[in-house]
């Protein structure tokens, strides 16, 4: 097959395959509530026994806080992704927390957080980090 | 040997069939509401992936070919080219494919290439295509010398290479149920191939078959897709981008960065290279049998069923 021919497939294919999702509605963000963070939780570590959820009120995120510590569960396109947290890899930001994991493969998130919540994020956070 | 012998890149003139399919699955999942989920930028990250495994191909194929042709040059053995030739040519490939591919499980220099195929949470065509950059740097190519050797052209190794992953594209569906007994004993099926892409613990290091599921049933590796433990697509820790670069290269980049840790010793550093995913010198991780193990003393109750010694 010629290399012209070749690249005009893929790339008219990928394009139409993209814009044929988005128009259909298959680009919507997951939305996190107290019981479908907890599951999600625990789909990703199940050996984790969570003690308490709190989700963002945008549902973009929640906390996660377990017997081994803080985590932060967010809307990764229609799934999830978790990571487990430690007091040094959040940072405040004017309009709410910067996480930074450390991985390749979970570049750092921005989630923006109203002040209140954020405290009390933050708050949890370094609490349950120091008791697991 | 010698010889001119040339096949056309079945891969490649199967493009224009590639797209048609996604097309014709996404309008059935929409139709009938059921038989999989696509998501915009999960299937955009799988056909970018498929998209730049094939320039891989372009542009480093020259390594693996150089290597099999001078090996050609070496044996004094010609099957030839007669149908027999082909179709002994595939089954041995697909035997070849099974190997390789339960190394690309279980040696992480291997899955550094092959995780990014395991890494949507997905599981439809497009998850087929999601296929690798960095398959040369695994030197797997040469688990295809004793085919040259035994007196198989490279020209037709590497074309029946391409018939198995062209097979192996439409058993990535959820569409499809269970097939005809006898066609599910023989033949890897969309059933046996999501159970391989399950991360649930029973599914872990199963059914590796390219195109013979015999294989597996020969080997010890098999194991059914069960009704009341569906598969769950993805990773043990997923990952968390649809940037391509990062998709194709986190593995590799982590190999590096566990390698290079202060205070370990030589054989450690090259465990965390060579050694299954997952482990640790500090055991700060698990491995699948470790996972399988924490997994079991949650649920004893299933011991001995499929996937756990059963």
């Amino acid at each position: 097959m010629p290399l012209e021919l070749l690249l005009a497939l893929v790339a008219g294919g990928i394009s139409a395959i993209a814009l044929l999702l988005h128009l259909t509605g298959r680009s919507r963000q997951a939305v996190l509530g107290t019981g479908s963070a907890r599951t999600a939780w625990l789909r990703h570590f199940p050996g984790d026994s969570v003690i308490k959820v709190l989700p963002a009120a945008s549902g973009q995120a929640a906390l996660i806080l377990t017997g081994n510590g803080p985590g932060l569960l967010w809307a990764f396109g229609a799934d999830t992704a978790g990571r487990r947290l430690t007091a040094g890899q959040v940072r405040e930001t004017a309009d709410g927390l910067h996480f930074a994991f450390n991985d390749f493969a979970a570049p750092s998130l921005a989630l923006p957080l109203p002040e209140g919540e954020r405290r009390h994020w933050l708050a949890q956070i370094a609490a349950t980090a120091e008791a697991a | 040997m010698t010889g001119q012998i040339s096949y056309p890149d079945a891969t490649q003139l199967a493009v224009p069939f590639f797209i048609a399919a996604i097309l014709a699955e996404f309008l059935w999942i929409a139709v009938k509401k059921r038989g999989g989920r696509y998501e915009t930028r999960d299937a955009v990250t799988s056909l970018i992936m498929g998209a730049g495994s094939v320039a891989e191909g372009l542009l480093l194929g020259f390594i693996a070919w150089a290597l099999l042709m001078a090996l050609w040059e070496l044996t004094p053995l010609d099957m030839g080219t007669s149908i027999w030739a082909i179709l002994a040519c595939f089954v041995l490939d697909d035997l070849r494919y099974y190997w390789v591919h339960r190394l690309g499980h279980r040696v992480r220099w291997v899955w550094a290439s092959h995780v990014n195929h395991h890494s949507s949470q997905h599981y439809n065509l497009t998850t087929a295509l999601r296929q690798t950059w960095t398959g040369t740097f695994t030197f797997m190519m040469t688990v295809k010398a004793p085919m040259v050797l035994l007196g198989f052209h490279p020209a037709l190794v590497l074309f029946c290479g391409g018939l198995n992953l062209i097979y192996q594209f439409w058993i990535h569906t959820e569409a499809v149920g269970r097939l005809p007994r006898w066609f599910e004993a023989v033949m890897n099926t969309p059933s046996h191939h999501r159970a391989h892409h399950g991360r649930n613990p029973r599914y872990l290091d199963c059914n590796y078959a390219g195109v013979f599921i015999v294989w597996d049933r020969m080997f010890g590796t098999f194991v059914p897709e069960q009704d009341h433990d569906r598969p769950d697509y993805g990773l043990v820790h997923n990952i968390a981008t649809f940037n391509p670069l990062r998709v194709a290269f986190h593995e590799w980049i982590g190999i590096f960065k566990d390698m290079a840790q202060p205070g370990l010793t030589l054989k450690q550093r090259l465990l965390y290279a060579f050694a299954p995913p997952g482990y640790s010198h500090d055991g700060s991780r698990d491995t699948s049998a470790g996972i399988k193990a924490a997994h079991l003393a949650r649920h004893p109750e299933d011991a001995g069923t499929p996937g756990f010694g059963g």
